[in-house]
């Protein structure tokens, strides 16, 4: 199977099979989740693999105790259980020691959205991206992902990855220069989307749909949402004047207070509309797509939510 | 034997006297809980207990002594200036601005396996180490120090459990069993006592000593070799241990002395050495 093909979970867990093919010291914990590749890796490297059982905190301080013994440590569970309920494990034991453990978060956005709130992952990028230091990198595409989980590998501090699951429409080539953190997708025009994540393939048909509407814009996929490419990015937004972040995310702390930070740190005069999920509780249950339209992160509504802005602004 | 034991006395007086003058000389400090736990931290690093080397503080095959309870930083600082890990200079602007020691222990200190500061921590972190001893087929011990105030956070038991599912049989813990907290006294036969049941149910082997009495500290590490399981040592210790008035007392958790209470103290201390 190509790596297009591939379940963006199962890219990254392919990657990191044949790293800890090569390296011994690569040990994989998981907080009692599971995918398709990962039982390979349990079957063929049983010395690198530990089940930590339903016991996230601990998961935390295990890692950092074999990281500290010289050990490259990948640890895995659904996103709001390694993040929020574990934020203060890994910001003393992970961050404030510099160790090369890799946080890996299941589930992204609604993509649980049947299970609740307990297992949306909305607010993680809000509140991971708080720890000093710390990479986090969001894919949308499963070549992507595997470029993912080099990176990490290759870094010596450490790094928060947040999958999705299921395939999506490639959008990166195995020989991109994933050093840059983002990728154009469409050339950049006074109007550009910034877009993360599974909520890209939206975008790309998003700016399809504006085109129709004789609005031709630009967009960007952001994956590195920290340490932000910012000089990349501004050098990006030269000739912008309107931007517009979409993101499966809360509208605190998401990649559009990324972006309105950039914006007004840098005193760039560009008009920022951040498309992200209000500041309420969700207790509706459905599909993914049933949420996303029902908080208004579907095509339709952007759209006229985009053009309106527009409006607006051009007044 | 006798001649040993004497020394280790004699040392842990020493230790406490200097922690009462550098609490009194920084205005900041925990008394209470670092006199309770000295002398434990004598018998493992006097009595050959902790394979360390203060000339290679980062020697791959030492021993590694994971620290729950930094609260009681003063009394390693002042035990680590003594073996050679520290310059005495790196102490004498503690609690002060630029001060290179902190109230808590930190990585970047010589001799430190862990930053403190956090509690429930401690017993993860050494069970990965553990962990990694018995991947890499290494033979070094790891020990840990926890508070029985600490012993209330959840996440111990969690490591508790996974400690003892993978058959850590090269994991020591230490409770330093006080039996005060912060505000509150720590009953035995409340919901927050009876740590060796809770750490048997858990899988470990469990033993109770007195945390002042040297020929217990030092045989409760003998056999390690023939240990099948991870061991828990419950030391049953003094709050304040070596200062009458200070005792059991609530109020020494971080209280500071009167010059008063220092003197009296000190000459408590000195008779002893």
């Amino acid at each position: 199977m190509s790596l297009a093909d591939m379940d963006i979970r199962d890219a990254f867990f392919q990657e990191i099979y044949n790293i800890a093919m090569k390296d011994k010291d690569v040990i994989f914990i998981t907080a009692d989740a599971d995918s398709f590749v990962l039982r390979d890796y349990k079957k063929d490297f049983p010395d690198q693999f530990i089940n930590a059982s339903v016991a996230e905190q601990n998961m935390i301080a295990v890692a950092a105790g074999l990281a500290l013994s010289g050990k490259k440590v990948f640890i895995l569970a659904l996103i709001p259980f390694v993040t929020l309920r574990c934020l203060e494990h890994i910001k003393v034991n992970i961050c404030s020691m510099n160790l090369p453990v890799t946080i890996i978060g299941l589930g992204a956005g609604f993509g649980s959205g049947i299970d609740g709130p307990t297992h949306h992952a909305v607010d993680d990028i809000a509140i991971m991206r708080i720890l000093p230091e710390i990479t986090i990198l969001n894919p949308s595409d499963s070549t992507l992902s595997a470029s993912c989980a080099q990176i990490a590998y290759q870094s010596n501090s450490p790094v928060y990855v947040r999958l999705d699951k299921g395939k999506f429409p490639n959008l990166y080539e195995k020989d991109y220069d994933y050093s840059t953190g983002f990728k154009i997708i469409k050339p950049l025009k006074e109007v550009n989307i910034i877009s993360t994540g599974f909520i890209t393939k939206e975008a790309v048909k998003l700016a399809e749909t504006l085109e129709k509407n004789n609005l031709s814009v630009g967009l960007i996929d952001l994956y590195k949402l920290k340490p932000l490419n910012r000089e990349a990015l501004l050098k990006c937004f030269e000739g912008a004047k309107y931007l517009i972040t979409i993101e499966e995310n809360s509208i605190v702390g998401g990649i559009g207070t990324i972006i309105s930070e950039l914006i007004s740190d840098n005193r760039k005069a560009i008009t920022l509309k951040r498309i992200a999920l209000e500041d309420k509780q969700c207790f509706d249950y459905g599909t993914r797509e049933w949420l996303d339209q029902l908080y208004g992160l579907d095509q339709e509504t952007v759209s006229k939510i985009v053009l309106k802005e527009l409006r607006k602004c051009q007044k | 034997m006798q001649n040993k034991i004497n020394f280790l006395k004699m040392k842990a007086n020493w230790v406490r006297k200097q922690v009462l003058e550098s609490i009194m000389l920084a205005g900041k400090g925990h008394l209470g809980g670092t006199f309770s736990c000295i002398d434990i931290l004598v018998g493992l690093y006097y009595a050959g207990i902790l394979r360390v080397d203060p000339q290679h503080p980062r020697w791959e095959d030492r021993d590694r002594f994971v620290v729950g309870k930094g609260h009681a930083c003063l009394a390693f600082y002042h035990i680590w200036i003594d073996l050679g890990f520290l310059d005495a200079s790196e102490l004498e602007n503690f609690a002060k601005n630029k001060s290179k020691l902190g109230g808590q222990l930190n990585i970047s200190t010589p001799g430190v396996e862990y930053n403190s500061g956090s509690l429930g921590h401690a017993v993860g972190i050494a069970a990965g180490m553990a962990l990694a001893a018995k991947m890499n087929a290494k033979k070094y011990k790891t020990i840990f120090l926890i508070g029985d105030g600490e012993s209330a956070e959840g996440s111990i038991w969690e490591s508790a459990m996974f400690a003892s599912k993978h058959k850590l049989n090269n994991l020591i813990g230490i409770i330093d069993r006080n039996r005060l907290s912060v505000t509150d006294v720590i009953e035995e036969d409340d919901g927050s006592g009876r740590l060796d049941c809770k750490f048997e149910a858990c899988g470990w082997k469990a033993i109770n000593i007195d945390g002042h009495c040297f020929p217990q500290i030092l045989s409760a590490f003998d056999h390690l070799e023939q240990l099948q399981q991870p061991l828990i040592i419950i030391a049953d210790t003094v709050k304040g241990k070596g200062v009458s008035f200070m005792e059991n007392g609530i109020k020494w958790h971080h209280s500071i002395p009167s010059r008063e209470e220092f003197e009296l103290a000190k000459r408590e201390l000195e008779r002893e050495i």
